[in-house]
């Protein structure tokens, strides 16, 4: 974009970026640094040590998947009905679930505080995962709903007129039709879950049901603020997710802009 | 799949219905009018899980939180006293804090929007000109969207502490005077949640205006240099009014993010000092789960749920209404 007519131009332009990314980088390197003073190496191995470690982890991976799967399944379903059959009143129903796209979480906060105590749900996965992929489910429609509109009716009407009921429908083309889209959705979907902080910490007070995202907490109780075991295991629970991201790059980037643009 | 479900009794019918009269037009004018016109089956039970999961939950807390929000409540005890419409009225109305959090969110939603803004722009402009190993600049600049922000919160604590390794660098960049507690004084305090949601979200508008960018019409940007556009230029000029669909969109995501804040102000700066950091989700959290004050917690939350509504609209109209000029 910015045009560069000589070698200095361009070298100008590489030395600009590279300053303007190093304040992005820089919280990175604090923290790998900051896990490696001390006993070095080792911070890692006592952080590794601490039984229960994994159960975060376990539990992150179970919310995750959990989300994912009822967003997907629930998604796929609203979006093949609004796009592609006949429902009265269509639009109102629409709208009341774009109604819900831009609440903040935490306003659910107080009804399910009091009704998670009412029903036991205190503790359990359901108070986390029902909540969360609630929250994502209308823009997950929104999406897919516009995706399946671009496609012709003369498709649907083709595979009908063989024979196929609305479930073969749904079954033979739009699962494998959506299938672009269904993997921005899964992918926005398990960024907001796994990184979901208010949830878990408000409905998940027993230490076997925790997540990743409360392990620094749980280690500056556990280490008394030693500020090399956190940084450890900061890097230890980031790591995860930076290797997704570096082998799913492409994927997660058109998940992001498959909102924005068509 | 068409041995399985060969005409069903409601797939093939003759009533005529809006939608089987305009199939059945279109199909007469095309090709066989022979064929007995497709009845579309009804959707609802397909829309019907999203409808229970969305509407029945969250409208069911909108709702509940509107009946809680009448209440002096703890959120435990029995038969809690109706106060009607005081939590509102003589509750936030009155409440410094409150407005506090709403002056934060607004400061906050300015600042991060315009340096996300522009950092996302310049930065999505830069990798789309010729630059070396760009993969690498985008991985840096996205890394920190996928981390979780409670998982950072500790090394940004560490960070901007006063023998932290900001000020550090101020020092070796001979700008030691500088250097001050950041996260411990009210001056500062919102400043740091600020940076820390710019660094975290830069990636997002990067990513939308690169994509943005790479559908403009390169043939409008050549004209323009053929008429001597320079960079500038052409950037204030195609780039910018190109772009202005994401930008909104941006926008949108920016305010409703703002009104969400929790996680920074709540583990980097624990919303202090004396408040300077509150936000209305934090305030929110402290009512139900510190204080016990669901009622207030309720009447807040029905603030913040209309708040971000009115504004998410106003923006979305905004959007619309400029594109027909």
């Amino acid at each position: 974009m910015f045009e560069t007519r000589n070698r200095s131009q361009r070298i100008f332009l590489q030395i600009l970026l590279t300053v303007l990314v190093l304040p992005f980088l820089f919280p990175l390197i604090v923290m790998v640094q900051g896990s490696l003073q001390g006993q070095g190496w080792g911070n890692y191995r006592v952080v590794l040590d601490v039984p229960g470690l994994w159960r975060f982890f376990l539990n992150t991976v179970i919310i995750t998947v959990g989300v994912v799967l009822l967003v997907y399944v629930v998604a796929m379903l609203a979006a093949y009905g609004f796009a592609k059959l006949r429902i009265r009143g269509k639009e109102l129903f629409f709208w009341l679930l774009l109604g819900c796209l831009t609440l903040p979480e935490v306003v659910l906060l107080a009804p399910l505080f009091v009704t998670d105590l009412k029903l036991g749900l205190y503790n359990t996965y359901w108070a986390v995962v029902v909540p969360l992929a609630a929250l994502q489910v209308p823009f997950a429609v929104l999406l897919v709903r516009n995706f399946l509109e671009g496609v012709p009716d003369e498709l649907f009407e083709a595979i009908r007129v063989d024979g196929a009921n609305a479930f073969g429908v749904f079954r033979f083309l739009v699962v494998p039709l959506t299938r672009p889209i269904a993997s921005a959705v899964a992918i926005f979907t398990l960024i907001g879950a796994w990184n979901d902080y208010l949830m878990p910490l408000v409905f998940l007070q027993k230490q076997s049901m925790q997540t990743l995202t409360l392990v620094p907490q749980f280690f500056q109780g556990e280490f008394n603020d030693d500020q090399t075991k956190i940084l450890a295991s900061a890097v230890l629970t980031a790591l995860p997710e930076i290797v997704a991201y570096l082998f799913l790059q492409r994927h997660f980037e058109r998940g992001l802009t498959a909102g924005a643009i068509k | 799949m068409a041995k399985t479900s060969l005409i069903e009794g409601d797939v093939l019918v003759d009533v005529p219905s809006p939608q089987s009269g305009r199939a059945r037009l279109r199909r007469g004018r095309s090709t066989d009018s022979g064929v007995r016109a497709l009845r579309l089956p009804s959707g609802l039970p397909w829309i019907l899980p999203s409808l229970v999961l969305c509407v029945g939950l969250i409208y069911y807390c909108v709702g509940y939180n509107g009946y809680i929000s009448t209440l002096s409540w703890d959120g435990i005890s029995a038969n809690p006293p109706s106060v009607g419409y005081h939590n509102y009225t003589t509750g936030i109305l009155h409440d410094p804090v409150f407005w506090g959090a709403i002056r934060h969110t607004a400061v906050f939603f300015v600042v991060t929007f315009v340096a996300q803004t522009f950092l996302g722009l310049l930065f999505a402009v830069l990798l789309h000109s010729k630059v070396k190993l760009g993969v690498v600049y985008k991985v840096i600049i996205f890394v920190p969207v996928m981390l979780a922000p409670a998982i950072m919160a500790p090394v940004f604590r560490e960070m901007f502490s006063p023998p932290g390794q900001f000020n550090e660098v101020l020092h070796h960049l001979g700008l030691g005077f500088l250097s001050q507690p950041w996260i411990g004084q009210s001056s500062t305090a919102l400043g740091v949640v600020a940076a820390i949601t710019v660094w975290e979200w830069t990636g997002v508008n990067f990513v939308l205006y690169y994509a943005a960018i790479g559908q403009i019409d390169r043939s409008m940007i050549d004209a323009a240099r053929i008429d001597g556009g320079g960079n500038i230029r052409v950037i204030v000029s195609i780039v910018w009014p190109s772009v202005r669909g994401t930008t909104f969109a941006l926008a949108t995501l920016s305010v409703i993010g703002a009104l969400k804040t929790f996680d920074v102000p709540y583990l980097v700066t624990n919303t202090g000092p004396n408040d300077s950091t509150q936000f209305l989700g934090t305030y929110i959290y402290q009512m139900v789960v510190t204080l016990d004050h669901v009622g207030y917690a309720a009447a807040l939350s029905i603030v913040l749920l209309v708040l971000s509504l009115v504004l998410a609209i106003a923006l979305q109209v905004r959007s619309r209404r400029g594109k027909l000029t």
